[in-house]
Protein backbone atom coordinates (compact mmCIF):
# COMPACT_ATOMS: atom_id res chain seq x y z
CA UNK A 1 0.00 0.00 0.00
CA UNK A 2 1.31 3.43 -0.81
CA UNK A 3 0.43 7.00 -0.05
CA UNK A 4 -2.06 7.35 -2.90
CA UNK A 5 -4.04 4.16 -2.31
CA UNK A 6 -6.62 5.66 -0.03
CA UNK A 7 -6.78 9.09 -1.64
CA UNK A 8 -10.20 10.58 -2.15
CA UNK A 9 -11.09 11.90 -5.55
CA UNK A 10 -10.49 15.39 -4.25
CA UNK A 11 -7.10 14.34 -2.98
CA UNK A 12 -6.14 12.88 -6.35
CA UNK A 13 -7.22 16.05 -8.13
CA UNK A 14 -5.32 18.19 -5.65
CA UNK A 15 -2.18 16.11 -6.07
CA UNK A 16 -2.50 16.34 -9.83
CA UNK A 17 -3.07 20.09 -9.65
CA UNK A 18 -0.08 20.61 -7.40
CA UNK A 19 2.16 18.56 -9.58
CA UNK A 20 1.05 20.02 -12.90
CA UNK A 21 1.04 23.56 -11.55
CA UNK A 22 4.72 23.22 -10.82
CA UNK A 23 5.49 22.78 -14.49
CA UNK A 24 6.82 25.96 -16.08
CA UNK A 25 4.59 27.63 -18.64
CA UNK A 26 5.11 30.61 -20.88
CA UNK A 27 4.58 34.05 -19.46
CA UNK A 28 1.70 35.95 -21.02
CA UNK A 29 2.26 37.97 -24.17
CA UNK A 30 1.78 41.72 -24.08
CA UNK A 31 -1.86 42.48 -23.39
CA UNK A 32 -1.81 45.33 -25.91
CA UNK A 33 -0.92 42.87 -28.63
CA UNK A 34 -3.74 40.59 -27.60
CA UNK A 35 -6.13 43.53 -27.63
CA UNK A 36 -4.93 44.64 -31.04
CA UNK A 37 -5.60 41.19 -32.34
CA UNK A 38 -9.04 41.28 -30.78
CA UNK A 39 -9.73 44.65 -32.37
CA UNK A 40 -8.72 43.25 -35.75
CA UNK A 41 -11.20 40.44 -35.28
CA UNK A 42 -13.92 42.90 -34.34
CA UNK A 43 -13.11 45.09 -37.32
CA UNK A 44 -13.34 42.17 -39.71
CA UNK A 45 -16.64 41.17 -38.19
CA UNK A 46 -18.15 44.55 -39.03
CA UNK A 47 -16.22 45.12 -42.24
CA UNK A 48 -17.53 42.23 -44.26
CA UNK A 49 -21.15 43.41 -44.63
CA UNK A 50 -19.96 46.92 -45.43
CA UNK A 51 -17.60 45.71 -48.09
CA UNK A 52 -20.36 43.67 -49.68
CA UNK A 53 -22.38 46.83 -50.06
CA UNK A 54 -19.47 48.70 -51.56
CA UNK A 55 -18.90 45.94 -54.06
CA UNK A 56 -22.48 46.15 -55.24
CA UNK A 57 -22.34 49.92 -55.72
CA UNK A 58 -18.97 50.05 -57.40
CA UNK A 59 -19.20 47.00 -59.60
CA UNK A 60 -17.40 47.33 -62.88
CA UNK A 61 -14.66 49.68 -61.79
CA UNK A 62 -11.14 48.37 -61.84
CA UNK A 63 -7.90 48.91 -60.04
CA UNK A 64 -4.45 47.58 -60.72
CA UNK A 65 -3.34 45.14 -58.13
CA UNK A 66 0.32 44.76 -58.78
CA UNK A 67 2.99 47.26 -59.54
CA UNK A 68 6.49 46.31 -60.53
CA UNK A 69 8.19 49.62 -60.91
CA UNK A 70 11.57 49.14 -62.58
CA UNK A 71 10.66 47.48 -65.81
CA UNK A 72 7.64 49.60 -66.37
CA UNK A 73 5.19 46.79 -66.54
CA UNK A 74 2.25 46.11 -64.40
CA UNK A 75 1.53 42.52 -63.75
CA UNK A 76 -2.18 42.02 -63.55
CA UNK A 77 -3.68 39.57 -61.19
CA UNK A 78 -7.13 38.18 -61.26
CA UNK A 79 -7.91 40.32 -58.26
CA UNK A 80 -7.35 43.40 -60.39
CA UNK A 81 -10.94 43.33 -61.57
CA UNK A 82 -12.11 44.40 -58.15
CA UNK A 83 -14.03 47.66 -57.81
CA UNK A 84 -11.99 50.85 -57.52
CA UNK A 85 -13.23 51.56 -54.02
CA UNK A 86 -11.57 48.45 -52.75
CA UNK A 87 -7.89 48.02 -52.15
CA UNK A 88 -6.14 45.28 -54.04
CA UNK A 89 -5.85 41.96 -52.28
CA UNK A 90 -2.10 42.22 -52.54
CA UNK A 91 0.55 44.39 -54.09
CA UNK A 92 4.10 43.62 -55.15
CA UNK A 93 6.52 46.52 -55.43
CA UNK A 94 10.21 46.57 -56.24
CA UNK A 95 12.11 48.78 -53.83
CA UNK A 96 15.07 50.97 -54.72
CA UNK A 97 17.74 48.51 -53.57
CA UNK A 98 16.29 45.61 -55.52
CA UNK A 99 14.31 44.21 -52.64
CA UNK A 100 10.71 43.31 -53.22
CA UNK A 101 7.87 44.38 -50.98
CA UNK A 102 4.75 42.26 -50.79
CA UNK A 103 1.70 43.78 -49.14
CA UNK A 104 -1.12 41.38 -48.43
CA UNK A 105 -4.52 42.72 -47.50
CA UNK A 106 -6.71 39.77 -48.29
CA UNK A 107 -6.00 36.11 -48.72
CA UNK A 108 -6.99 36.02 -52.35
CA UNK A 109 -5.41 34.95 -55.60
CA UNK A 110 -2.33 33.17 -54.31
CA UNK A 111 -1.56 31.88 -57.80
CA UNK A 112 -1.47 35.44 -59.09
CA UNK A 113 0.89 36.54 -56.35
CA UNK A 114 3.07 33.49 -56.88
CA UNK A 115 3.26 34.13 -60.62
CA UNK A 116 4.10 37.78 -60.09
CA UNK A 117 6.91 36.99 -57.70
CA UNK A 118 8.32 34.36 -60.04
CA UNK A 119 8.10 36.77 -62.95
CA UNK A 120 10.16 39.17 -60.92
CA UNK A 121 12.84 36.61 -60.28
CA UNK A 122 11.84 35.29 -56.89
CA UNK A 123 11.40 31.52 -56.82
CA UNK A 124 8.24 31.45 -54.78
CA UNK A 125 5.45 29.25 -53.55
CA UNK A 126 2.31 30.98 -52.32
CA UNK A 127 -0.63 29.19 -50.77
CA UNK A 128 -3.66 30.73 -49.13
CA UNK A 129 -5.47 27.45 -48.82
CA UNK A 130 -4.91 26.63 -45.17
CA UNK A 131 -2.02 24.39 -45.96
CA UNK A 132 1.57 24.59 -46.97
CA UNK A 133 2.78 23.42 -50.32
CA UNK A 134 3.76 19.83 -49.46
CA UNK A 135 6.36 19.88 -52.21
CA UNK A 136 8.36 22.60 -50.46
CA UNK A 137 11.29 21.60 -48.29
CA UNK A 138 12.43 24.28 -45.83
CA UNK A 139 15.99 25.48 -46.12
CA UNK A 140 18.13 25.00 -42.99
CA UNK A 141 17.78 28.09 -40.85
CA UNK A 142 15.03 29.39 -43.05
CA UNK A 143 12.10 28.94 -40.70
CA UNK A 144 11.25 31.32 -37.89
CA UNK A 145 12.06 29.55 -34.67
CA UNK A 146 9.68 29.30 -31.77
CA UNK A 147 9.17 30.71 -29.24
CA UNK A 148 10.41 34.26 -29.35
CA UNK A 149 13.87 33.37 -30.52
CA UNK A 150 15.73 35.81 -32.70
CA UNK A 151 15.60 35.14 -36.42
CA UNK A 152 18.50 33.28 -37.93
CA UNK A 153 21.08 35.23 -39.99
CA UNK A 154 19.62 33.73 -43.14
CA UNK A 155 16.13 34.95 -42.26
CA UNK A 156 17.43 38.43 -41.47
CA UNK A 157 19.13 38.57 -44.85
CA UNK A 158 16.30 37.21 -46.96
CA UNK A 159 13.56 39.09 -45.07
CA UNK A 160 15.43 42.24 -44.05
CA UNK A 161 12.50 44.23 -42.78
CA UNK A 162 9.94 43.32 -40.20
CA UNK A 163 6.73 42.02 -41.49
CA UNK A 164 3.35 42.50 -39.99
CA UNK A 165 0.87 39.87 -39.16
CA UNK A 166 -2.67 39.75 -40.40
CA UNK A 167 -4.21 40.12 -37.91
CA UNK A 168 -1.63 41.31 -35.38
CA UNK A 169 -0.27 38.30 -33.60
CA UNK A 170 0.33 38.05 -29.88
CA UNK A 171 3.52 36.24 -30.69
CA UNK A 172 5.93 38.77 -32.04
CA UNK A 173 8.31 35.96 -32.79
CA UNK A 174 6.35 35.35 -35.95
CA UNK A 175 7.90 38.46 -37.30
CA UNK A 176 10.62 40.57 -35.85
CA UNK A 177 10.62 44.19 -34.96
CA UNK A 178 14.14 45.01 -36.00
CA UNK A 179 17.11 43.16 -37.33
CA UNK A 180 19.47 42.86 -34.36
CA UNK A 181 22.50 45.03 -34.74
CA UNK A 182 21.11 46.96 -37.66
CA UNK A 183 21.29 50.17 -35.68
CA UNK A 184 18.49 51.68 -37.67
CA UNK A 185 15.19 52.61 -36.12
CA UNK A 186 12.45 50.09 -36.70
CA UNK A 187 10.30 51.02 -39.67
CA UNK A 188 6.76 52.02 -39.06
CA UNK A 189 4.43 49.13 -38.51
CA UNK A 190 2.20 48.32 -41.43
CA UNK A 191 -1.39 49.43 -41.09
CA UNK A 192 -3.55 47.09 -39.11
CA UNK A 193 -4.97 44.32 -41.20
CA UNK A 194 -2.06 44.22 -43.60
CA UNK A 195 0.97 42.05 -43.86
CA UNK A 196 4.06 43.52 -45.45
CA UNK A 197 6.85 41.14 -46.32
CA UNK A 198 10.10 42.43 -47.77
CA UNK A 199 12.14 39.90 -49.71
CA UNK A 200 15.78 40.39 -50.68
CA UNK A 201 16.21 38.12 -53.72
CA UNK A 202 19.95 38.78 -53.79
CA UNK A 203 20.30 37.21 -50.35
CA UNK A 204 18.74 33.93 -51.36
CA UNK A 205 21.29 31.14 -51.33
CA UNK A 206 21.63 29.00 -54.44
CA UNK A 207 18.73 26.66 -54.95
CA UNK A 208 16.64 28.62 -52.46
CA UNK A 209 13.33 30.35 -52.82
CA UNK A 210 10.63 31.59 -50.50
CA UNK A 211 7.37 30.18 -49.33
CA UNK A 212 4.51 32.41 -48.22
CA UNK A 213 1.60 30.55 -46.77
CA UNK A 214 -1.63 31.32 -45.03
CA UNK A 215 -3.38 29.91 -42.91
CA UNK A 216 -6.74 29.31 -41.42
CA UNK A 217 -9.94 31.12 -40.63
CA UNK A 218 -8.05 33.46 -38.35
CA UNK A 219 -6.27 34.90 -41.37
CA UNK A 220 -2.73 34.61 -40.17
CA UNK A 221 0.05 34.94 -42.65
CA UNK A 222 2.61 32.31 -42.08
CA UNK A 223 4.92 30.74 -42.32
CA UNK A 224 7.15 32.90 -44.41
CA UNK A 225 10.24 30.84 -44.91
CA UNK A 226 13.18 30.02 -47.12
CA UNK A 227 12.75 26.76 -49.02
CA UNK A 228 14.70 24.68 -51.49
CA UNK A 229 13.71 25.41 -55.05
CA UNK A 230 12.06 22.68 -57.05
CA UNK A 231 9.67 22.61 -60.01
CA UNK A 232 6.86 21.49 -57.73
CA UNK A 233 7.54 24.08 -55.04
CA UNK A 234 8.92 27.23 -56.60
CA UNK A 235 8.49 26.45 -60.26
CA UNK A 236 12.15 26.10 -61.09
CA UNK B 1 -6.79 53.25 -19.96
CA UNK B 2 -10.56 53.01 -19.99
CA UNK B 3 -12.39 50.93 -17.44
CA UNK B 4 -13.05 48.19 -19.93
CA UNK B 5 -9.44 48.03 -21.00
CA UNK B 6 -8.22 48.00 -17.43
CA UNK B 7 -10.74 45.34 -16.56
CA UNK B 8 -9.70 43.16 -19.47
CA UNK B 9 -6.01 43.70 -18.76
CA UNK B 10 -6.55 42.59 -15.19
CA UNK B 11 -8.54 39.57 -16.30
CA UNK B 12 -5.85 38.68 -18.82
CA UNK B 13 -3.06 39.06 -16.26
CA UNK B 14 -4.70 36.88 -13.66
CA UNK B 15 -6.24 34.32 -16.00
CA UNK B 16 -3.48 33.64 -18.52
CA UNK B 17 -1.69 31.02 -16.49
CA UNK B 18 -4.65 28.91 -15.27
CA UNK B 19 -6.22 29.02 -18.71
CA UNK B 20 -2.94 28.06 -20.34
CA UNK B 21 -2.43 25.18 -17.92
CA UNK B 22 -5.95 23.91 -18.53
CA UNK B 23 -5.52 24.01 -22.29
CA UNK B 24 -2.05 22.51 -22.02
CA UNK B 25 -3.46 19.61 -20.05
CA UNK B 26 -5.88 18.93 -22.89
CA UNK B 27 -3.75 19.52 -25.97
CA UNK B 28 -0.38 18.39 -24.60
CA UNK B 29 1.82 20.73 -26.63
CA UNK B 30 2.95 23.94 -24.91
CA UNK B 31 3.34 25.84 -28.17
CA UNK B 32 -0.05 24.81 -29.39
CA UNK B 33 -1.63 25.64 -26.06
CA UNK B 34 -0.04 29.11 -26.00
CA UNK B 35 -1.20 29.79 -29.51
CA UNK B 36 -4.77 28.74 -28.85
CA UNK B 37 -5.03 30.56 -25.54
CA UNK B 38 -3.69 33.75 -27.07
CA UNK B 39 -6.27 33.51 -29.81
CA UNK B 40 -8.99 32.88 -27.26
CA UNK B 41 -8.04 35.97 -25.24
CA UNK B 42 -8.07 38.03 -28.43
CA UNK B 43 -11.57 36.78 -29.09
CA UNK B 44 -12.49 37.52 -25.49
CA UNK B 45 -11.45 41.15 -25.99
CA UNK B 46 -13.32 41.30 -29.28
CA UNK B 47 -16.45 40.24 -27.39
CA UNK B 48 -15.55 41.63 -23.99
CA UNK B 49 -18.94 43.12 -23.22
CA UNK B 50 -20.41 39.66 -23.54
CA UNK B 51 -17.55 37.74 -21.95
CA UNK B 52 -17.29 40.00 -18.90
CA UNK B 53 -20.87 39.10 -18.02
CA UNK B 54 -20.26 35.41 -18.55
CA UNK B 55 -20.68 33.40 -15.34
CA UNK B 56 -17.27 31.81 -15.84
CA UNK B 57 -15.14 33.96 -18.15
CA UNK B 58 -12.06 31.79 -17.71
CA UNK B 59 -14.06 28.77 -18.75
CA UNK B 60 -15.20 30.74 -21.79
CA UNK B 61 -11.58 31.38 -22.70
CA UNK B 62 -10.59 27.74 -22.25
CA UNK B 63 -13.58 26.52 -24.22
CA UNK B 64 -12.82 29.02 -26.99
CA UNK B 65 -9.16 28.06 -26.99
CA UNK B 66 -10.02 24.42 -27.37
CA UNK B 67 -12.47 25.22 -30.15
CA UNK B 68 -9.88 27.33 -31.91
CA UNK B 69 -7.64 24.33 -32.07
CA UNK B 70 -6.44 24.84 -35.61
CA UNK B 71 -3.54 27.14 -36.10
CA UNK B 72 -0.90 27.28 -38.67
CA UNK B 73 1.71 26.56 -36.05
CA UNK B 74 0.05 23.30 -35.23
CA UNK B 75 -0.38 22.46 -38.87
CA UNK B 76 3.22 23.36 -39.45
CA UNK B 77 4.37 21.04 -36.73
CA UNK B 78 2.32 18.28 -38.28
CA UNK B 79 3.27 18.86 -41.86
CA UNK B 80 6.88 19.93 -41.61
CA UNK B 81 8.63 18.07 -38.84
CA UNK B 82 12.04 19.62 -39.34
CA UNK B 83 14.96 18.69 -37.24
CA UNK B 84 16.34 21.70 -35.47
CA UNK B 85 14.21 24.27 -37.16
CA UNK B 86 10.72 23.48 -36.27
CA UNK B 87 8.37 22.68 -33.47
CA UNK B 88 8.16 19.43 -31.70
CA UNK B 89 4.61 18.20 -31.71
CA UNK B 90 4.96 16.76 -28.25
CA UNK B 91 6.17 19.97 -26.70
CA UNK B 92 8.68 20.05 -23.89
CA UNK B 93 7.69 17.50 -21.31
CA UNK B 94 8.63 17.95 -17.75
CA UNK B 95 10.22 15.31 -15.67
CA UNK B 96 9.11 12.78 -13.10
CA UNK B 97 5.59 12.97 -11.78
CA UNK B 98 4.68 16.04 -13.83
CA UNK B 99 5.55 14.32 -17.06
CA UNK B 100 3.94 11.04 -16.11
CA UNK B 101 0.75 12.83 -15.10
CA UNK B 102 0.71 14.75 -18.34
CA UNK B 103 1.22 11.49 -20.18
CA UNK B 104 -1.60 9.91 -18.23
CA UNK B 105 -3.81 12.86 -19.09
CA UNK B 106 -2.96 12.59 -22.75
CA UNK B 107 -4.02 8.98 -22.74
CA UNK B 108 -7.48 9.90 -21.48
CA UNK B 109 -10.30 10.44 -23.96
CA UNK B 110 -10.70 14.11 -24.91
CA UNK B 111 -13.84 14.71 -22.86
CA UNK B 112 -12.23 13.27 -19.74
CA UNK B 113 -9.21 15.50 -20.28
CA UNK B 114 -11.42 18.55 -20.67
CA UNK B 115 -13.41 17.76 -17.55
CA UNK B 116 -10.27 17.12 -15.50
CA UNK B 117 -8.59 20.29 -16.77
CA UNK B 118 -11.58 22.49 -16.04
CA UNK B 119 -11.88 21.02 -12.55
CA UNK B 120 -8.19 21.13 -11.69
CA UNK B 121 -7.13 24.48 -13.08
CA UNK B 122 -10.32 26.53 -13.08
CA UNK B 123 -11.87 24.88 -10.05
CA UNK B 124 -15.25 24.72 -11.75
CA UNK B 125 -18.10 22.78 -10.22
CA UNK B 126 -19.84 19.99 -12.05
CA UNK B 127 -22.77 22.11 -13.19
CA UNK B 128 -20.56 24.81 -14.69
CA UNK B 129 -18.39 22.25 -16.44
CA UNK B 130 -21.51 20.64 -17.85
CA UNK B 131 -22.77 23.96 -19.18
CA UNK B 132 -19.40 24.82 -20.69
CA UNK B 133 -19.02 21.52 -22.46
CA UNK B 134 -22.69 21.21 -23.35
CA UNK B 135 -23.12 17.86 -21.66
CA UNK B 136 -25.16 16.52 -18.78
CA UNK B 137 -23.94 16.90 -15.22
CA UNK B 138 -24.12 13.13 -14.82
CA UNK B 139 -21.84 12.71 -17.80
CA UNK B 140 -19.39 15.16 -16.23
CA UNK B 141 -19.39 13.09 -13.03
CA UNK B 142 -18.74 9.92 -15.03
CA UNK B 143 -15.84 11.50 -16.94
CA UNK B 144 -14.46 12.94 -13.75
CA UNK B 145 -14.65 9.62 -11.97
CA UNK B 146 -12.92 7.73 -14.77
CA UNK B 147 -10.31 10.41 -15.20
CA UNK B 148 -9.56 10.49 -11.50
CA UNK B 149 -9.25 6.71 -11.53
CA UNK B 150 -6.62 6.93 -14.25
CA UNK B 151 -4.74 9.69 -12.44
CA UNK B 152 -4.84 7.72 -9.21
CA UNK B 153 -3.30 4.75 -10.99
CA UNK B 154 -0.58 7.00 -12.31
CA UNK B 155 0.08 8.51 -8.91
CA UNK B 156 0.28 5.03 -7.40
CA UNK B 157 2.62 3.79 -10.10
CA UNK B 158 4.88 6.80 -9.69
CA UNK B 159 4.88 6.35 -5.97
CA UNK B 160 5.78 2.67 -6.33
CA UNK B 161 8.61 3.41 -8.74
CA UNK B 162 9.87 6.22 -6.63
CA UNK B 163 9.96 4.03 -3.56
Amino acid sequence: MNAHDDMTDTGVLSAARDSLSAMPVASPPDVETIMARGRARRRRRYLVPGMTGMLAVAAGAAVAVTTLAPVGHQATARASRQPATRLAAWTVTRLAGGDISVTIRELKDPAGLQGTLRADGVPASVTFASQLNPACRPYPGGTIPWPAQPPTPLLRQVFPKPYGILPPSPHQSRGWSQAPGSGSPPPASPPAGQTVIVIAPAALPGHAGVQIAATDGAGWIGPVQVVYTSPQCTGS
Amino acid sequence: MSNERAEFADFFRTSWEPCLRAVLAVVGSPQQAEDQVAEAFARAWASWRKVRRHPAPRAWVVRTALNAGTSWWRRRSRELPLAGHDLTASGRPGEGLDASLLTALRHLPLRQREVIALRIFLDLDTGTIARQLGIEAGTVRTHLSRGVMALRRELMATNDHGG
